[in-house]
């Protein structure tokens, strides 16, 4: 999956065209609305344009440049605000927060400002985003169709909910960890902690899962030491 | 379906939603979805020096992924009622 903004050129139809959407995989089409300017970061506005919103994604087209389009999936979008005061945006607009999936701070937005001329600017890059509807009064509609669709698109991470139930929480579950008991199927229990089980909304997951499973590895060899065999360290890290 | 149940129960109340970008924003709880995707309404931010053009903005949606901590109101939060409740789920009853 493509994080942040890209530029989208596959127009179909006839005229100006229009987006062409991935309708076998369930893709939508939610809300067109014409006459939308965009702008990203701090360069000016691009206008004129014509938004379509997708149950998957936002595009803007250019009504004058038939190569010029933009696309940014929800997935990336991780706040959208309606913004009216004058002193945030000269015009009322749609604010949009884009992650481009890298971590590295602000550098980049920094060095954008002082290339403004240039067409040639890195899309991927840009954090931010604004529509600029040239009727206001589109916002409120434009502000609940984009969390609509945000609902639609949920982070792909699969079964977390299952593995959450490995959670550690109380005194009297001590006795049934893993690491406590005594020799027998102790490999066996040992993979079946998943390694995001701890500190899993972190994002340090693995940090923390390694910690824990070193504690219990401790745990056990000072409950046998006898049995201890060199290479069980090693096998679940 | 543990932290959605309490969110819904702060509704109306004012809070703080610390994104992992770092930006910090203050509003009025308006809802929030089973994704923990949060709406607010009212929001300013918190650091309005590091973040001018966010100043005010009327209503702000995020996403559920994107939220580091939500700050709470201290009165919100009910201590015995969350142990009690996170001992339920963690059990799956």
């Amino acid at each position: 999956m493509t994080m942040g903004l890209r530029p989208y050129t596959q127009r179909t139809g006839n005229g100006l065209g229009s987006p062409s959407f991935d309708v076998d995989q369930g893709e939508v089409l939610m809300h067109v609305l014409p006459a939308v300017g965009i702008v990203f970061d701090n360069r000016p506005p691009e206008f004129p344009g014509t938004l379509y919103i997708s149950s998957r994604q936002v595009v803007w087209l250019s009504d004058v440049i038939m190569a010029k389009g933009y696309a940014v999936d929800f997935l990336s979008m991780s706040l959208h605000a309606v913004s009216t005061d004058p002193e945030a945006y000269t015009s009322p607009c749609l604010y949009v927060q884009i992650d481009t999936g890298d971590d590295e701070e602000l550098e980049n937005s920094d060095s954008e400002c002082h290339g403004e001329e240039s067409e040639n600017f890195d899309l991927a890059a840009v954090r931010e985003m604004r529509l600029v509807p040239s009727n206001p009064n589109e916002l409120e509609t434009l502000f609940e169709i984009f969390c609509q669709c945000a609902e639609l698109n949920p982070e792909p991470t699969g079964d977390e909910e299952e593995e959450e139930h490995n959670w550690f929480f109380g005194a009297d579950q001590l006795e049934q960890m893993p690491g406590l008991s005594v020799a027998g199927d102790d490999e066996e229990q040992f993979s079946s902690i998943p390694p995001s089980s701890i500190g899993h909304s972190n994002g340090d997951h693995d940090q923390l899962a390694r910690t824990v499973l070193q504690l219990q590895i401790n745990d056990r060899r000072f409950e046998d030491a006898d049995e201890m065999e060199p290479e069980n360290n090693g096998k679940h890290c | 379906m543990l932290f959605f149940s309490y969110f819904k129960d702060l509704v109306g109340r004012e809070v703080t939603v610390e994104l992992k970008n770092d930006l910090a924003i203050r509003g009025t709880l308006h809802s929030v979805d089973q994704y923990l995707n949060i709406k607010l309404e009212n929001t300013r931010v918190v650091d309005q020096e590091k973040y001018p053009h966010m100043l005010s903005v009327r209503n702000c949606f995020i996403r559920g992924s994107v939220v580091r901590y939500v700050q709470l109101p201290p009165d919100g939060v009910d201590v015995e009622l969350l142990h009690d409740a996170t001992r339920r789920e963690a059990r799956g009853g």
